[in-house]
């Protein structure tokens, strides 16, 4: 039984839909370009990560309880205790302050000599959290609502939807603010604000297509042989609608990216860390000075990533499912 | 049609009541303590509990007896012995569950932070007595005010309750503890405050503002919140609605020239110039434009709110930054549009080009644009946050912004709550004029 069918599904392949949006995206070099700028970004938060973990973790203070996975993490690294050596993105040096960009600095120095370039990178990581952590709450919440209220209907499908209209209502920003407010400044109160609002969308989309997909008849199917209301919706329809998710998560991580810079620009998000929405802010009134690497750089980067992923999502959408266009656009 | 509308209206009911849940829970479910957040920890609690009656906090959130007073701050003997760390002789130990030890031979006084106003309180007390040497338990006598009773004599641990009265002129202790003998060791002690009927909650509170129209007081200004809303709802509208109206006009004629165009280097520039004015972040378009256009080239005053001309920047950067997204949207409207059977009959019988397109097409289109537009029509009040903040422009954003900042919860909220019912509205609005435009769908 295997055997067959495994044998199946190599006779078949090359005409999914997955192969077919790939062929097509693969021709666009604009979409080609957008996902080399994603993938180095990627890296760069990657390695933005791992510095900054490296630093807390070998450096900070940590209370007695997690006292054993530094002990743990000196082993892996192979590394001393680092008390005192600050990672270039935090090392103040007064003597270089505002210096334009050069060799050393590659994109500068800001008000207390640190590397603005660094800190940019750092700016990616904390970014990249934002857009991520935030999905991982968000498209949970609207994939399973969204998918319990298209299948069952009746009531479970009336509180739902009164839920999402609910939702949908709140004035967007503000509502994110209140919510960061009442989680407490820093970064949670941005995931927090941030995922609990943004769900509706992905949660009307599944909704309705999970209501279109109950009547064909693989679901029918499905049923007649004795499978269950969550196994059909799990494992049955959820599969062949991971691309509405795909195309979601590729609109809403450059939302949420915005929507965090304005945050931490407002002095509602991030605190002390290097987020790009803090850097505008301390830079904005040096550039009346002339001081305009830190604005220039920093903005030019939010608009190479959320450019990127903007055309990466169009085409992908195109591809993926081209009935969105019209609908997709608005939210 | 008029049953069409009553059924809409009567669904409005269920959205208004879930946006008054979801602000009550947002604000007085999961808001903790808002007197804490606004006046700070170093705030005494006399004043706590001042700002928690004036805004209702004082009362239990959706029904019950007993609500919360400030009076005496609840103790946490696993960390800290709390306020009894005050009274002479009391000893504390945190191993095995954390209590506060009261040793015989003394009477002491409860450390409350301030005398109760008058009302019912409840005290609620977990003890054990241990054994005096000589193996009997003591009679310790708890008196608060009038009230006095004996506890109940146990080894292991209890609870015990008393509920004592408040007249206003009562003076000397509030509450005493007299231990002859043994040992008196409270594992919590907790002391509520009587409501005035089991109905009268936070909930009801609220709701009771909002069938008012009362939003409460600003705690920084001191000033109603409703007022301070209709001074700020002028300079919004003086912003947005030029913004929209503007903003409409450009990106519609911009969408009918993409149509017209479509498929040349033109409309192609579009779209790829739009996607570009979307990617912006709405801050750069501030920063920059007031760099540019206020401070370089001295076109437009930089900031302040002072006449006509000082709104001209905002409006610019507003309508700039909200290009990108309508222009997107409304270019597809057309080009869905330009599809259909109904053109390519205008195109047979031999209308030319822009007829086709300014007669047939752009009536048609009217529908999912009028959506749009209707839509849209909520952001006119909170008009936009980030313009506001960056211009000095006195509006609801501004006033807004400052509430956070401020953590006035009583403003955040009732902008939050006016900003969504107004888009509850503005959404019956759309469906209206969809059935009044489309007949099909008042009989769904």
């Amino acid at each position: 039984m295997n055997v067959t069918n495994t044998t199946l599904r190599t006779e078949r392949g090359g005409n999914s839909l997955w192969k077919d949006a790939f062929r097509r995206l693969r021709r666009n070099p604009l979409v080609v370009l957008s996902f080399g700028v994603v993938v180095v970004f990627t890296l760069a938060a990657i390695y933005g990560s791992v510095v900054h973990w490296r630093y807390r973790i070998l450096d900070a203070e940590m209370p007695a309880r997690l006292q054993p996975v530094k002990q743990l993490a000196i082993r892996i690294l192979r590394a001393e205790s680092v008390r005192g050596q600050e990672p270039v993105y935090i090392r103040q040096d007064l003597d270089q302050r505002y210096q334009p960009p050069s060799r050393r600095h590659l994109m500068g120095t800001d008000g207390l000599g640190r590397d603005v370039f660094h800190r940019l990178v750092q700016g990616t990581r904390i970014a990249f959290q934002v857009g991520v952590i935030t999905s991982l709450i968000a498209i949970p919440i609207g994939v399973i609502l969204g998918c319990l209220a298209g299948y069952f209907g009746k009531r479970v499908d009336d509180v739902i939807v009164w839920l999402y209209s609910t939702f949908d209502c709140m004035p967007s920003l503000l509502f994110i603010i209140a919510i960061a407010m009442i989680a407490r400044k820093g970064l949670m109160g941005v995931y927090l604000g941030i995922g609990l609002t943004s769900w509706v969308h992905l949660c009307r989309l599944m909704r309705g297509e999970v209501l279109k997909h109950r009547q064909l008849g693989y679901v029918q199917a499905a049923r007649a042989l004795g499978a269950g209301p969550f196994r059909i919706l799990f494992i049955h329809i959820l599969p062949n609608l991971m691309h509405l998710v795909i195309i979601n998560f590729s609109i809403r991580f450059p939302a949420a990216v915005q929507t965090e810079v304005i945050m931490s620009f407002l002095g509602i998000g991030v605190q002390d860390e290097p987020s790009w929405g803090i850097m505008i802010s301390n830079a904005r009134l040096r550039l009346w000075e002339g001081i305009w690497w830190e604005l220039g750089f920093t903005t030019l980067i939010i608009l190479a990533v959320v450019l990127a992923f903007n055309l990466l999502g169009d085409a992908l959408r195109d591809a993926l499912d081209p009935r969105l266009r019209v609908t997709g656009d608005h939210d | 049609m008029r049953a069409y509308i009553w059924r809409r209206i009567l669904y409005m009911i269920p959205m208004v009541f879930g946006i008054i849940l979801v602000t009550f829970f947002l604000f007085n479910v999961a808001g903790g303590d808002p007197a804490l957040m606004k006046l700070g920890k170093n705030a005494t609690a006399q004043s706590l509990e001042q700002y928690d009656a004036q805004r209702g906090y004082d009362k239990p959130l959706f029904a019950g007896r007993w609500g919360r007073t400030r009076a005496w701050t609840e103790m946490e003997p696993d960390r800290h012995a709390g306020s009894w760390r005050l009274v002479k002789g009391v000893a504390w130990t945190n191993t095995g569950g954390g209590r506060v030890v009261l040793p015989g031979g003394q009477s002491y006084g409860v450390p409350m932070a301030f005398r109760p106003r008058p009302g019912t309180y409840r005290w609620i007390m977990e003890y054990r007595l241990v054994p005096a040497d000589d193996g009997t338990l003591p009679s310790v006598e708890w008196v608060s005010g009038q009230a006095r009773m004996l506890l109940p004599q146990a080894t292991g641990w209890r609870s015990q309750a008393m509920v004592w009265q408040v007249v206003g002129d009562e003076t000397g202790m509030i509450s005493r503890l007299s231990v002859p003998a043994g040992t008196l060791e409270i594992r919590a002690m907790t002391l509520k405050r009587r409501n005035a009927h089991w109905l009268d909650s936070q909930l009801v509170f609220y709701l009771g503002q909002l069938a008012r129209g009362d939003f409460g007081v600003s705690h920084d200004t001191n000033e109603r919140i409703s007022r301070m809303m209709l001074r700020g709802i002028g300079p919004s509208l003086m912003l947005t609605v030029p913004i929209f109206f503007v903003g409409l006009v450009v990106s519609i004629s911009l969408a009918l020239l993409c149509a017209f165009f479509r498929n040349t280097w033109l409309d192609r520039f579009f779209v790829l110039v739009s996607v570009v004015l979307m990617s912006v972040n709405y801050l750069v378009w501030i920063i920059f434009g007031q760099y540019f256009l206020g401070y370089r080239l001295r076109w437009f005053p930089v900031w302040g709110f002072e006449s006509w001309r000082y709104l001209l920047l905002p409006v610019l950067i507003g309508v700039i930054s909200g290009l990108g997204g309508s222009l997107r949207f409304y270019r597809t409207v057309m080009l869905d549009e330009m599809y259909r059977d109904y053109v390519r009959t205008a195109f047979a019988k031999g209308a030319g080009r822009g007829r086709v397109l300014f007669v047939h097409v752009l009536r048609n289109a009217m529908i999912p644009v009028m959506t749009n537009v209707v839509m849209s029509i909520p952001f006119l009040y909170t008009g936009s946050l980030l313009l506001e903040r960056l211009f000095g422009i006195p509006g609801l954003g501004n006033m807004a912004y400052e509430g956070i900042m401020n953590s006035d919860v009583d403003v955040i909220r009732a902008v939050v709550f006016v900003g969504a019912v107004i888009y509850v509205f503005a959404n019956l609005l759309t469906d209206i004029s969809y059935a009044w435009v489309d007949p099909r769908v008042r009989l769904k």
